[in-house]
């Protein structure tokens, strides 16, 4: 008993993979393999505090929190008798029961009696005392006080006898073996009984409840109807199934178009049910849950869901998708959250527009992803307002959309007060040879923006000028390259070597022997930036 | 089945939950299992074929696993049921055909129990399997099941031997305390029914779990002994009609089910929705549900509103863990008919479900076979049963009708009959042996002379007399009325 307590309370607190579970598990085993040894079953008598074998006294304990006997005893249990190959699995079943009795509320659905029966132990059987009578009325014999004399029941017996009634059913009807089934109608059976627990419990209940609403045209029963299917949607939500709230929602509009005599009030109540779930606090418990789970939705059940509670879900996913620790379940959302952003374009540019920087970034993210042509619309904003993340994911995102409004946007952002995004925008822009660009790019190059810019800057953007300017460009780099005469401005060594890589931009002979002839230049940098230059124009 | 060690006679309050040994269970279906194949070759091929042999090897293979732990074998009819080593074996599907088979060669041979040792080998299983055979083929007779002993003696079968049924002083005893536990077991479930349904109505949270405790209690009951609870399905009583009718319905749905080979716990599933089937009543004004007379088109619209109704209430029944939608489905579909041409309409595709095929076939039999206040004089069991069988337009399934007029018997309990004696009687219960299904056990309530009877004698009809004759024959069904006759009154 001492070890049975033990390992009761091993396993309320570990789990089953725990070493010290194991350990009190199979010490309980050892001592049940011992005991067979012995005898051939173990009935114990339980008392408040104590259970009793063969009159002794083998378990007490005072503390009815902590007592098996308690927990017994309290819901009428009065003897308990274990028999060999209880061991191999079902006392670890009993522990649990027990355990579980322990922690049942009052007022709960069941209690120890219900939850031992429950599991239909083979090696245990107890007898219990019904605790309460539930007013139930005892069933005691009458007595029939005869009311026709026994001359007036022969009388009628004789009057009936013959002939036989037609009511009889007939005994031909019926096959005379012991047992009426043939194999079509076990078949039968067996297939109607895998089908009544193979079905969808809660689809045939809410189809029932959708039938209801289309036919029944009271007020106050569509009311309560209505009140029911709000109240489901969260329970359906924790127990995630998706696919039926997808199918209240898809029912609701079936509901709406065909449903006669609905009145305003309940109709709103059906149209603000996508809305309702669409709503951010509702939508974050389920991802929040979603993510807590153990089991996950299917793509295709999850998107039908996002599908149908409606656009407005667009914002709250992307938020939620750096948030969701569980790779699957970001893998599902950010899946979902596309599928809804390619929809809806009111919808994207709302998102961008979000307050939550987590929200915009994951929609730029997502629009570039997906090249959305309307996302560019909504970014313009993002490039002057957001930090340096955000603009460089707004960068490459407009990279990869690549539109018309795109690259103005990214003609804007040459000038942009961030390093990194001026780089980006300026490097994209001359791969695409975007002409549009080249003023800007100019004004860089020959105006001081870029004095106090360090070499990687200068370098892009002189190899965008070399890209966007071509050969007309050439005048202007070789007199940075290799100024002539006295009095000429010589730049500095970075701003030359700058010019040179320009130049191997231009791939022209002329261009090509603008490099050659600074190939023996004083400064390394110089040479080395010539020299490369000349290996890449050769290219 | 076995007793947990305890003092010789508990208090009456007192109930004991038993279960069944795991090991017996099993290898004493595997044995029976095998004992059917060897049955069926046998019969079907010389005892040279390759099939035969192998039968038999398993055979003798399953006899001797059982013989090595449990050292002895002894398989006993008790009723429809089969006990190996005192542990009864429970019917389901999978083991239908087998089950049935050897009950119905045992009882052809009039063997009550057959008891086999160690040291049996093959050669004496195949002469006791052959001998049983031809013995079932043969007229019955009251001496067969000696013929048969002596035969196997003759043989040189000296490790098995069969017995005639036991008829004791223990299975009266057995018999009485089923009878106690079986009313303990209505009672309290009339009471439950009634507390939960007036909580209802009062708009009070329901005692769920005394609901499940009563369902499980009667799962028990009809497990360990039906016919007590069937009985008291008489009990229809006219002013508590609602709940007694509700614990009826449960009660048969739930020896149905059992006749059906369902589980235990799908019994208890099929116990809840039954129990629960008629809940939307909970909310027809009582002035409807007990008018006399006709009611209007309103107030039949009303009534006709109970199923879904009682999907409402179910949804709204505090204290429920979870929404009990087998419970819901059931509530719903039984008066939707097998073609779903009944109430209420639906619109999106159903298919019924078989557990609201079984409560709708409980249902109206218990309904048509009570004094209502819109039917004073209940219709005559047989006649409710030949309109289920022959009437589809009634809506219900064949084969749940078929089982049900199985379980009730051609004369349902409580039937009055008229025998060629002149005497009266009730059907006290269906025959368990089903070849003599027009034969039940009766309890004589008015003697040839017209003396009526009480508590009167049981009878079994299929019991023949010394000259091999039957001495009583049902010749009518007869109204208990005329007779003065409180039905109920015989079956506590």
């Amino acid at each position: 008993m001492t070890l049975l307590s033990k390992g009761m309370r091993a396993t309320q607190l570990y789990l089953p993979n725990n070493p010290v579970y194991q350990r009190a598990v199979e010490n309980i085993r050892g001592a049940f393999r011992h005991i067979w040894q012995a005898t051939d079953d173990l009935h114990f008598d339980v008392g408040e505090t104590d259970l009793r074998w063969e009159g002794a006294v083998v378990y007490h304990q005072e503390q009815k929190n902590e007592s098996i006997a308690w927990t017994l005893y309290k819901d009428g249990v009065r003897s308990l008798l274990f028999k060999p190959g209880v061991e191999d699995q079902e006392i670890v079943g009993f522990l649990r029961v027990l355990h579980l009795a322990k922690t049942l509320q009052a007022d709960a659905a069941d209690d120890l009696l219900t939850l031992l029966w429950q599991e239909d132990f083979q090696f245990i059987a107890y007898t219990f005392r019904e605790l309460a009578t539930e007013n139930a009325v005892p069933i005691e014999a009458g007595e029939t006080i005869p009311s026709s004399s026994p001359s007036d029941v022969r009388r009628v017996v004789v009057e009936e006898a013959p002939p036989p009634r037609e009511g009889l059913v007939s005994i031909d009807d019926f096959d005379t073996t012991l047992y009426f089934l043939d194999d079509t109608e076990i078949d039968f059976l067996h297939k109607s009984v895998e089908r009544e627990y193979a079905q969808d419990l809660r689809g045939n209940v809410l189809a029932m409840l959708f039938d209801l609403l289309e036919l029944q045209t009271y007020g106050t029963v569509r009311a309560e109807l209505i009140s029911i299917v709000e109240n489901f949607i969260p329970y359906l939500l924790g127990a995630g199934d998706f696919r039926s709230v997808a199918y209240i929602l898809r029912e609701s509009r079936t509901i709406l178009q065909r449903a006669r005599e609905l009145i305003p009030e309940h109709r709103q109540a059906l149209e603000a049910l996508p809305h309702r779930l669409s709503q951010p606090e509702t939508l974050s418990q389920l991802l929040q849950s979603l993510d807590e789970a153990t089991v996950h939705p299917t793509e295709e059940e999850l998107s039908e869901l996002f599908q149908e509670t409606g656009p407005d879900a667009l914002g709250t996913l992307l938020s939620w998708i750096p948030r969701l620790t569980n790779e699957r379940v970001q893998e599902l959302v950010q899946r979902a959250g596309e599928r809804l952003a390619q929809a809806n374009t009111a919808e994207v540019l709302k998102a961008l527009a979000s307050a939550d920087p987590a929200t915009q970034f994951e929609m730029v993210r997502v629009a570039g992803r997906l090249k959305l042509p309307g996302a560019p619309d909504g970014m313009g904003k993002l490039l002057e307002t957001g930090d340096r993340a955000l603009k460089m994911a707004v960068v490459e995102a407009l990279t990869a959309i690549g539109t018309p409004s795109a690259m103005r946007l990214l003609e804007n952002a040459v000038a942009d007060s961030e390093r990194d995004v001026r780089i980006a925008a300026v490097k994209y822009l001359a791969a695409r040879g975007h002409r549009n660009a080249f003023p800007s790019v100019e004004g860089a190059v020959t105006g001081g923006k870029l004095k106090n810019a360090d070499l990687t800057e200068k370098m892009v953007f002189f190899e965008a000028y070399g890209s966007l300017a071509g050969a007309n460009g050439i005048p202007l780099l070789e007199k940075m390259l290799t100024p002539k005469g006295l009095l000429a401005k010589r730049e500095d060594p970075e701003t030359r070597a700058c010019a040179a890589m320009a130049l191997g931009k231009i791939r022209s002979p002329q261009a090509r022997a603008v490099l050659e002839r600074a190939a023996q230049d004083k400064e390394a940098l110089v040479r080395n930036a010539v020299n490369r230059a000349l290996r890449e124009s050769a290219a | 089945m076995t007793e947990p060690t305890a003092p010789a006679r508990r208090a009456s309050m007192m109930e004991t939950v038993q279960t069944t040994d795991g090991f017996l269970r099993l290898a004493g279906r595997e044995f029976l299992v095998m004992l059917y194949t060897a049955f069926r070759s046998l019969k079907l091929y010389p005892v040279e074929n390759a099939q035969v042999q192998k039968a038999l090897d398993d055979l003798t293979a399953a006899t001797t696993h059982l013989l090595e732990v449990e050292r002895e074998l002894e398989v006993r009819l008790q009723g429809e049921f089969l006990f190996v080593n005192s542990t009864r074996l429970r019917l389901d599907l999978d083991n239908y055909a087998s089950f049935s088979h050897i009950l119905g060669q045992f009882r052809q041979c009039g063997v009550g129990a057959v008891r086999i040792d160690e040291g049996v080998d093959r050669r004496q299983l195949q002469i006791f399997v052959s001998l049983l055979l031809s013995f079932a083929a043969k007229e019955a007779s009251p001496n067969k099941v000696f013929e048969l002993g002596q035969k196997l003696s003759d043989g040189g079968v000296t490790h098995v031997s069969v017995e005639p049924p036991l008829d004791t002083d223990e299975e009266v005893e057995d018999a009485e305390r089923q009878k106690e536990a079986a009313k303990r077991t209505y009672a309290r479930s009339v009471a439950v029914t009634k507390e939960v349904v007036s909580s209802i109505r009062m708009g009070r949270s329901a005692n769920v779990k005394k609901v499940k405790r009563a369902v499980q209690a009667i799962v028990d009951q009809v497990l360990n002994n039906e016919e007590s609870l069937m009985g008291l399905t008489t009990l229809r009583d006219y002013d508590e009609y609602t709940f007694t009718h509700s614990v009826n319905v449960c009660i048969f749905s739930v020896a149905l089910g059992r006749k059906l080979g369902f589980s235990k716990l799908q019994l208890y599933d099929l116990g809840m929705a039954a129990l629960f089937h008629d809940v939307g009543k909970s909310r027809v004004p009582l002035e409807v549900l007990n008018k006399e007379g006709g009611l209007t088109d309103e107030e039949w619209r009303i009534i006709q509103a109970h199923p879904w109704l009682g999907v409402l209430t179910l949804f709204g029944l505090r204290g429920y863990g979870e929404i009990p939608y087998r419970g819901m489905i059931v509530a719903y579909e039984h008066h939707m008919k097998n073609d779903l041409t009944g109430y209420p309409k639906s619109v999106r595709a159903r298919e019924l479900s078989i557990f609201s095929k079984i409560v709708a076939v409980a249902d109206g039999f218990d309904a048509a076979t009570s004094r209502r206040v819109y039917q004073t004089v209940p219709i005559q069991p047989d006649q409710v049963l030949k309109e289920m069988w022959e009437n589809p337009r009634r809506g219900y399934d064949s084969v749940v009708v078929k089982a049900f007029i199985n379980l009730v018997g051609i004369y349902p309990v409580g039937t009055c009959v008229i025998l060629d004696t002149h005497e009266v009687a009730l059907v006290h219960a269906a025959n368990a042996d089903v070849s003599h299904v027009h034969r039940p056990i009766v309890r004589i309530v008015a003697a040839p002379d017209g003396a009526l009877l009480h508590p009167g004698t049981v009878v079994d009809l299929a019991q023949r007399d010394a000259g091999g004759n039957f001495p009583r024959t049902i010749v009518k069904v007869t109204d208990p009325q005329k007779y003065g006759l409180k039905i109920s009154d015989y079956f506590v």
